[in-house]
């Protein structure tokens, strides 16, 4: 019993160090502070005032909103996850990190929490604005949904972070740009501001991929869009989940191979 | 005896460029045994293998051939036991730039599960022996070098190594900082009883710390012994000039024990002996008994330098 309760405690005051390193480097950087701030308040504003402008139904603009808020809150989440990581890069520390008796599930897990809690206060400020400028509820289809919708972000979120970090440690410093790119690249696919059902067919098998295309769907169903897909809920988490224990083992594999490329060593130097 | 470090036939060639064509064997078939409490030297020049070598033994590297023990664990099937029982520090140190130097210590004291009351002991410890109390709450990147070294010495510290990796820890830092800390590693090694790897090529610093060396040049270890020992090897002795008036029997005094050499030119005599502590005074007998006057003697002691060109040339 003592060592299973000695264990967890190891377990969380690991987990917590990334946390901590997060929250710390989060707070002292002023591109993180944008980053909850600034982009999240132009892209909201710009898409919502042009919503305004082109005088949309109300139907239509909570399709539109729902999609920037989203957007907004995946993006930044996914910063964290990928920043456990990128944050060593730039200070050209990372064999520190690795040379302690860590876990890739600390880093994940720490960085996570922090992407959450980040990502939440996006999601809470654009709801906020969204019922105050464009007075759109978004609390209307209630808290189990609104939970269901957010952790199905925040999942989809960690499952780019994640990715993110993979391919740095597989291609090294290069890879830093899809911290960026990656997530706006399938935002385009899982329809953001359209149904997927306008896309090309080809793009929609891409579609189908993504977790995030079902939350999506799942959540606009409460404002009379119809999903596409079938039982969208299940198909997300399903998916969401599944590729978060690929990702997991994956990263396992791509610390092994920087471990034997020089990687590790390269992206300290 | 127990060893704290247990290297056989260890290689590790990079590959890179177009279809990792381009190969670079960085290691090649390296043997070391390293016992608990010593405290050894890895020399050799730049690009020679020796952050390769370390980056290895501390889990950072995985090799393609050879057997690693590490504290007597090894290192492919026990890498989370050793990493707890293991630290590196490095030269050029590199840390979370917007962290200060107490946030980094908390930070690295929780990657080795340290928390609570242990924790903030453990970090007032290091602070205390590195003298870091003043910078606690300045970030790394307004630090100074030397700061930022006597950090990556204390984040080494922070989980009570068994074995200690210093990789070039005094790289690119000024005399009375650079001599700081090389007290501070000799403490670390006699009062704290860690056993140390460290790496370098500065040989003043090897011979001041280390009581064993090894040579690595192009990936292979050349030699490997006390600094007393290698410079006998090679017949690096010490050297002896006088300044003299007289005629100098140069075949009786090159035929006396320990003469490695002799060169005599006009009124100067440079003689190369195995140690001139055991030799100088049977030297300065001779030059008496032979009624040669001496004006000057200067003595020049042989170091691991004569050794590394010795081996570089």
């Amino acid at each position: 019993m003592k060592t299973f309760l000695s264990l967890l405690l190891d377990e969380s005051i690991k987990t917590k160090a990334f946390m901590f390193k997060n929250w710390i480097m989060a707070k002292r950087n002023l591109f993180t502070l944008f980053e909850i701030l600034f982009w999240p308040s132009i892209s909201f504003l710009s898409v919502g005032l042009l919503a305004e402008f082109v005088n949309l139904q109300p139907r239509m603009r909570a399709f539109i909103l729902v999609g920037v808020v989203s957007m907004s809150t995946v993006q930044v989440c996914q910063l964290d996850v990928a920043y456990a990581l990128l944050y060593d890069v730039w200070s050209k520390a990372l064999k520190h990190g690795f040379i302690a008796p860590v876990g890739t599930r600390h880093l994940l897990m720490g960085s996570l929490f922090v992407g959450i809690l980040r990502g939440g206060l996006v999601f809470i400020t654009l709801m906020a604005a969204s019922y105050i400028i464009f007075d759109f509820n978004f609390t209307s289809p209630g808290i189990l949904a609104i939970g269901l919708f957010v952790l199905g972000l925040f999942l989809s979120a960690s499952m780019i972070g994640i990715l993110v970090s993979i391919l740095v440690l597989t291609i090294g410093n290069r890879a830093e740009v899809a911290a960026w790119s990656l997530v706006s690249l399938m935002l385009l696919i899982c329809g953001i501001y359209y149904p997927v059902s306008i896309l090309p067919y080809w793009i929609v098998v891409f579609a189908k991929l993504l977790p995030i295309t079902y939350f999506l769907e799942y959540y606009r169903g409460f404002y009379g869009f119809e999903p596409t897909f079938s039982h969208v809920l299940l198909k997300g988490y399903t998916a969401v989940i599944a590729y978060l224990f690929l990702e997991v083992y994956l990263m396992k594999v791509a610390l092994k191979r920087a471990k034997r490329k020089g990687i590790l060593l390269k992206l300290s130097e | 005896m127990e060893f704290a470090v247990e290297v056989k036939d260890l290689c590790k060639t990079f590959s890179s460029g177009w279809f990792r064509k381009r190969k670079k064997e960085a290691l090649k078939g390296i043997d070391l045994i390293v016992p608990v409490g010593a405290m050894w030297g890895i020399l050799g020049p730049n690009g020679a293998g020796k952050t390769t070598l370390l980056s290895i033994l501390s889990n950072l590297l995985t090799p393609e051939q050879g057997e690693v023990r590490i504290l007597g664990l090894d290192f492919r099937t026990n890498g989370n036991e050793i990493r707890k029982r293991i630290n590196l520090s490095s030269g050029h140190a590199n840390f979370l730039w917007s962290m200060s130097v107490q946030e980094n210590l908390k930070y690295y004291a929780m990657l080795y599960g340290l928390s609570g009351k242990s924790l903030n002991s453990k970090i007032e410890t290091v602070m205390d022996m590195f003298s870091l109390k003043d910078f606690a709450r300045v970030r790394f990147e307004e630090l100074s070098t030397g700061t930022k070294q006597k950090l990556s010495l204390a984040k080494a510290l922070i989980n009570e190594p068994e074995l200690l990796f210093l990789d070039e820890p005094t790289v690119g830092l000024d005399p009375d900082v650079t001599n700081r800390i090389r007290d501070i590693i000799k403490y670390l090694h006699q009062e704290k009883k860690i056993t140390i790897l460290i790496t370098t090529h500065n040989m003043k610093e090897a011979e001041f710390l280390c009581e064993e060396v090894a040579f690595i040049i192009n990936g292979s270890i050349k030699a490997k012994g006390s600094p007393q020992d290698l410079k006998e090897k090679l017949h690096l002795g010490d050297t002896i000039l006088i300044d003299f008036k007289g005629l100098i029997p140069a075949a009786a005094l090159k035929a006396m024990d320990g003469i490695y050499d002799i060169q005599i030119h006009n009124s100067s005599c440079k003689i190369t002996v195995d140690n001139h502590r055991k030799r100088l005074a049977q030297i300065l007998e001779f030059f008496t008994t032979q009624n040669i006057m001496m004006s000057h003697i200067h003595i020049k002691e042989s170091d691991l330098e004569d050794v590394f060109i010795s081996f570089t040339r």
